[in-house]
């Protein structure tokens, strides 16, 4: 049994809108229009353990939906997940235990207090036990560099430093399963390199899975052999990097983002 | 067997999250001390209303004698920092930018994670607050003077104490139960301000609850927000029989259950189909 296994994920999202014509604002207070949109559209795939996968795809594609689901803090309308033999959203406690989640555009660490004092609260609330703790907080302050940012409330890091502390937090309890969205957006190249480097460390020395998501291609080519394509809620390609880049590779030395952009052309993936 | 495990952990992570947050909120001293001159100005103004209210009115009639009135006036604002007409800020943001998926993220129950949180916040910003207030109203000229508490029962004191500590958790279990209601809901606040203020008035913050009309007073006394402010401070200015007392804090206790319990349910109804915003 795969790790993580999706089958025939269905997720919609009802939207209201605005009328449109004239008086749209006044008459927007009377009516609304609903609209569905298919966020995921029978989704399925699995991960073996310890698997780097690049799940990519243009914007509203339904990559954090989809990651979303597998946390288990959205439920799909229809669709099995089993993810180390648990359902995400019918087993959350247990399950969040297991996982680390990293969402680039939030912060879960406390905004007003050191991040020391985060990683002390996250060690109570993942029970972990504090010998263990010490180590694995000294372990990844080192690979991280986080060492001079301790006593900095959150608030006050830089989006880099903050990444790298919520990199950190998320790994705090030694989780399995590490889901990534768009962990380096808005990052320097300093920093992204360096968190691409202690991902393959961290996949390499304690076996976690990665998915991750991403707009940047340099990443999924940096660190997963694997790549998933979503686009308009359905997955288009589920196999080798190096298989889809030769397919879409109009000529020599092209570049990968143009490659990417070819082929989102190619399955008729425009921006929604 | 997890399930009887798992008690303890979760304990432990409240009690971190208060403790982090109750820190966290001590900090504030300058809002501290302006909350503090605030509620010392409105505990002036309250007693000088009452003071010539008293003059005129019939003495014999009141339930409670002007002293006790003033007493009232001092521990209900020394008091106040427990109440908050407001959800938590934070915890609002949360909710209407999508970060309760972020909260969703950990091993812990939301109510109590929240609820540990708010308590905390309260506490830190009771402590000044009520310490400055209560300073500065024993300090007063007589006739605007905080009084001793009452000596005839002395145990009456260590219920006073006892029912503060209830009246604390009445206070953030009735916040937790209208930040439950508030989640995902899309139109804004003006329900919730009506509930908090409801529960103001009926606390006894505009009139102690003992000088509404004698009719009433059944129901006043058994209704849930009695217990915010109104029975402690009774038990404090003694206008309570020592049995009444006990009863009271039965009673704080009771609503403390009842309001946790429903913002539980509650909750546990809106995350089922709660939809995680943004991406
Ligand atoms: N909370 C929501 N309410 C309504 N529509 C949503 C919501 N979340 C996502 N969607 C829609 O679902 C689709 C997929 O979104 P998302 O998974 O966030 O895309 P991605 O992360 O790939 O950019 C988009 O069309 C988006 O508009
Ligand atoms: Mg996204």
């Amino acid at each position: 049994m795969p790790q993580i296994q999706l089958t025939g994920i269905q997720k919609r999202f009802t939207v209201y809108e605005r009328p449109e014509g004239k008086w749209p604002l006044l008459r927007g207070a009377f009516i609304r229009h609903a609209r569905q949109v298919q966020a995921l559209d029978s989704v399925s795939f699995s991960v073996e353990e310890g698997e780097m996968v690049g799940y990519i795809g243009p914007n509203g594609a339904g990559k954090s939906t989809t990651v979303k689901i597998m946390s288990g803090i959205l439920t799909p309308d229809a669709g099995k997940c089993v993810i180390m033999g648990r359902v995400p959203w019918r087993q959350r406690v247990d399950h969040v235990s297991r996982i680390g989640v990293v969402f680039g555009q939030r912060s879960q660490l406390w905004w007003d207090v050191p991040v020391n004092d985060s990683f002390d609260l996250l060690r109570d609330i993942y029970d972990i036990r504090p010998a263990s703790y010490a180590v694995r907080r000294d372990e990844l302050c080192a690979a991280l560099d986080l060492g001079g940012l301790l006593k900095t409330p959150a608030r006050q890091l830089s989006l880099g430093q903050r990444m790298r502390c919520e990199l950190a937090a998320a790994l705090l309890h030694s989780p399995r399963i590490l889901f990534l969205d768009e962990p380096t957006i808005g990052l320097d190249s300093v920093s992204k390199l360096a968190l691409r480097a202690f991902l393959k460390e961290e996949n390499q020395k304690s076996g976690v899975t990665v998915l991750l998501t991403t707009h940047d291609m340099d990443d999924i080519q940096a660190l997963c052999r694997r790549v998933m394509v979503i686009g308009r809620g359905r997955l288009l390609y589920d196999g080798g990097l190096a298989v889809m880049l030769e397919c879409y590779a109009a000529r020599e030395g092209q570049d990968i983002d143009e490659i990417i952009a070819e082929m989102y052309r190619d399955m008729e993936l425009g921006e929604e | 067997m997890r399930r009887s495990l798992k008690f303890r952990p979760l304990l432990k992570a409240c009690f971190s999250l208060f403790r982090i947050e109750t820190a966290e909120s001590l900090q504030y001293r300058a809002a501290a001390i302006a909350g503090a001159s605030i509620g010392i100005f409105w505990g002036l103004i309250e007693i000088t209303v009452y003071t010539v209210f008293f003059l005129f009115a019939d003495r014999n009639e009141a339930a409670l004698s002007l002293p006790q009135v003033v007493s009232y006036c001092w521990l209900h604002q020394c008091l106040f920092g427990f109440f908050s007409m407001n959800i938590d800020s934070e915890i609002l943001a949360k909710i209407n930018n999508g970060d309760v998926g972020v909260e969703l993220c950990r091993p812990l129950d939301l109510y109590f994670h929240w609820f540990s949180k708010t308590a905390g916040k309260r506490i830190g910003r009771f402590w000044w607050r009520g310490i400055i207030t209560a300073a500065v109203a024993l300090l007063m000229p007589a006739g605007y003077r905080l009084g001793a508490p009452d000596s005839s029962w002395v145990p009456g004191f260590c219920l006073f104490l006892i029912s503060i500590g209830a009246a604390f958790l009445l206070c953030t279990s009735f916040g937790m139960l209208i930040t439950a209601i508030r989640m995902g809901i899309t139109w804004g606040e003006g329900p919730a301000n009506m509930l908090f203020l409801l529960s103001l008035v009926l606390s006894g913050a505009y009139l102690p609850l003992q000088l509404w009309p004698d009719a009433w007073q059944g129901f006043l006394f058994f209704q849930p927000f009695a217990g915010n402010f109104d029975l402690p401070i009774r038990m404090y200015v003694g206008s309570l029989s020592p049995g009444g007392g006990a009863a009271a804090i039965g009673i704080q206790l009771t609503w403390t259950a009842v309001f946790i319990a429903s913002g539980r349910v509650i909750m546990k109804r809106k995350l089922r189909n709660i939809i995680v915003q943004g991406g």
